[in-house]
């Protein structure tokens, strides 16, 4: 009996063998683009590279989400990657409307954009004014991720004129004295950022990528093996071969947003220590007074959660809630686990509700 | 599958053949130099007690555990488990003053190195694309540039004008 089980075992183990090797085949001679970023979107406002998008919903919930994502680094469609795996699918799904700032791809010609030129060309920036003389929304939730955040967070602290409903800050470094492997290696005594941007202009996207390689030098083996392991499987290729497209393209930073950016937050740390001033306004993130949620990844090396969390202790808001997901940087939303319905029904709630319902995710995630 | 070895017991096994093996071998020496010389020398009498030895320990492997291929998922795990624990390794050593310093010493001797080379090199592609009458990277950019302050011109005029209109829309007796 146990005999038969066995070889029943070593059989299906062989069909995957051979469906390996066959997926592999198609790999090599036949590779397919992933198609990513198919949810339906309207381009609303522009400027130079700059779009935002709004994502139609059947808007159960009355206040939008904008939704901030990172500048430079990677590509925005990371949270629409394929339908049945997408961030914005499913918060589009729940009922919000979504608004999605893509900074676009900075060229040459953007070199001298500095943190404020960028502020000034980030249609989000003066978004709710902006939509408000187009058929649109007058408030917004506004959610901030990866390096946009901090610049973000200032934007909220420094414009109380703008309506905020409810922040959500998603694994975005606050405190940048605890910021990990990049605070050490940007130091003002190892980096010369002057140097480095007088020499290259702008940081190309190639030496983006080989720093965030560089953070973890065995993660190619382990996606390698990983996909080695499971390319029998038709889903998990496709997922793979959408998330790998993305992983692989990096964008460039100008030059002088870069040396700003450096400069501020990891070597002086201004906005964790108020010394931030953005557009001639000094940034006091103790302003910030609208309900906070701040998530953070048991697992980021990016952003280690210790930097996230900081965000917490500074704001002045009376009902802020903090909450630690499992997986890393990337998988609190590119993940299939509980991460995005878990942050989905955390921005549903706003005002006092927030505290009491997101205790209750914590404790969902724990027992996750 | 409760019953089968977890990475840590297959490791457990694989040192402990390891070590038996050792021993044997070291018994077999000292035996040799003890023993009067063989007649007819056995070429591979050397190596036997080391390979019985592993024969056996892998036999007696997967007696305990039969061949399936929850085997081959522990190795995975077992290579995971060792990735995992060169990247902490690595990660260590990275998150070190000497080696960030180490890696900023490196990249300010290169920026130091490329810098004139670059301006060189730069040079030599402006002079021969202006000697064939093409447009230079640089002043393309120039042109980049202009389009952008442009349209930034134009945003402004439109909010300009949008402004105006609703206010005096608003002024307007009903």
């Amino acid at each position: 009996m146990r005999r038969a089980a066995t070889i029943k075992q070593w059989q299906e183990e062989l069909e995957r063998g051979v469906r390996r090797l066959q997926n592999l085949h198609g790999l090599m001679t036949n590779p397919v683009e992933p198609k990513t970023g198919q949810t339906p979107r309207v381009e609303i406002y522009k400027r130079n590279k700059s779009r935002l998008y709004r994502y139609e919903s059947t808007r159960t919930h009355r206040t939008p989400v904008l939704f901030v994502p990172n500048l430079g680094i990677s590509r925005p469609y990371i949270f629409d990657l394929l339908p049945g795996g997408s961030f914005i699918e499913h918060m589009t799904n729940q009922g919000f409307d979504f608004y999605l700032l893509d900074w676009g791809v900075f060229g040459p010609e953007d070199n001298d954009l500095s943190r404020r030129g960028v502020r000034d060309q980030d249609p989000a920036a003066d978004g709710p004014a902006r939509c408000s003389r187009r058929p649109g929304p007058t408030s917004f939730r506004c959610w901030a991720t990866a390096w946009a955040r901090p610049s973000r967070r200032a934007f909220v602290a420094s414009h109380p004129e703008v309506q905020v409903k409810n922040f959500v800050n998603m694994a975005g470094p606050i405190d940048f004295a605890k910021v990990g492997l990049f605070g050490l290696w940007l130091g003002k005594d190892k980096f010369n950022v002057d140097r480095f941007v007088d020499t290259l202009g702008s940081v190309p996207a190639d030496m983006v990528k080989a720093g965030f390689k560089l953070l973890k030098p065995t993660m190619d083996l382990s996606t390698n093996l990983n996909l080695w392991w499971n390319m029998w499987n038709d889903k998990y290729l496709e997922g793979f071969q959408a998330l790998n497209k993305w992983a692989n393209e990096y964008v460039a930073f100008p030059g002088e947003f870069f040396r700003q950016w450096v400069r501020d937050f990891y070597q002086d740390n201004k906005l964790y220590r108020d010394e931030l001033v953005m557009g001639g306004r000094p940034i006091r993130l103790e302003r910030i007074t609208c309900p906070v949620f701040v998530v953070g990844a048991k697992e980021d090396y990016i952003a280690p959660p210790e930097c996230v969390r900081a965000l917490i202790d500074k704001v002045g808001s009376r009902e802020k809630e903090y909450i630690e997901l499992p997986g890393g940087h990337i998988s609190l939303i590119a993940g299939r686990g509980r991460g995005r319905p878990l942050l989905a029904e955390g921005l549903g709630l706003a005002g006092p509700a927030l505290v009491g319902r997101t205790l209750s995710l914590t404790r969902g995630v724990t027992a996750a | 599958m409760a019953d089968a070895p977890g990475p840590n017991q297959l490791f457990e096994q694989w040192r402990k053949q390891f070590e038996e093996g050792a021993q044997a071998w070291s018994r077999l020496i000292t035996q040799t130099a003890a023993a009067a010389p063989s007649p007819t020398p056995d070429p591979t009498a050397f190596w036997r007690p080391v390979l019985d030895q592993g024969v056996q320990a892998w036999a007696k492997l997967f007696a305990q555990t039969p061949a399936t291929p929850e085997l081959l998922t522990q190795w995975k795990q077992f290579l995971d488990q060792w990735i995992e624990a060169w990247s902490k390794v690595l990660g260590q050593a990275m998150g070190t003053e000497q080696f960030a310093k180490l890696m900023g010493q490196s990249l300010d001797q290169m920026l130091v190195t490329t810098a004139p080379a670059k301006k060189v090199v730069d040079q030599q592609i402006e002079q021969t694309l202006q000697a064939l009458n093409l447009p230079s990277r640089s002043q393309l950019t120039a042109i980049a540039k202009q389009i952008v302050e442009l349209e930034d011109r134009i945003d402004r005029l439109e909010d300009s004008i949008s402004a105006k209109l609703r206010r005096l829309t608003e002024r307007e007796p009903r």
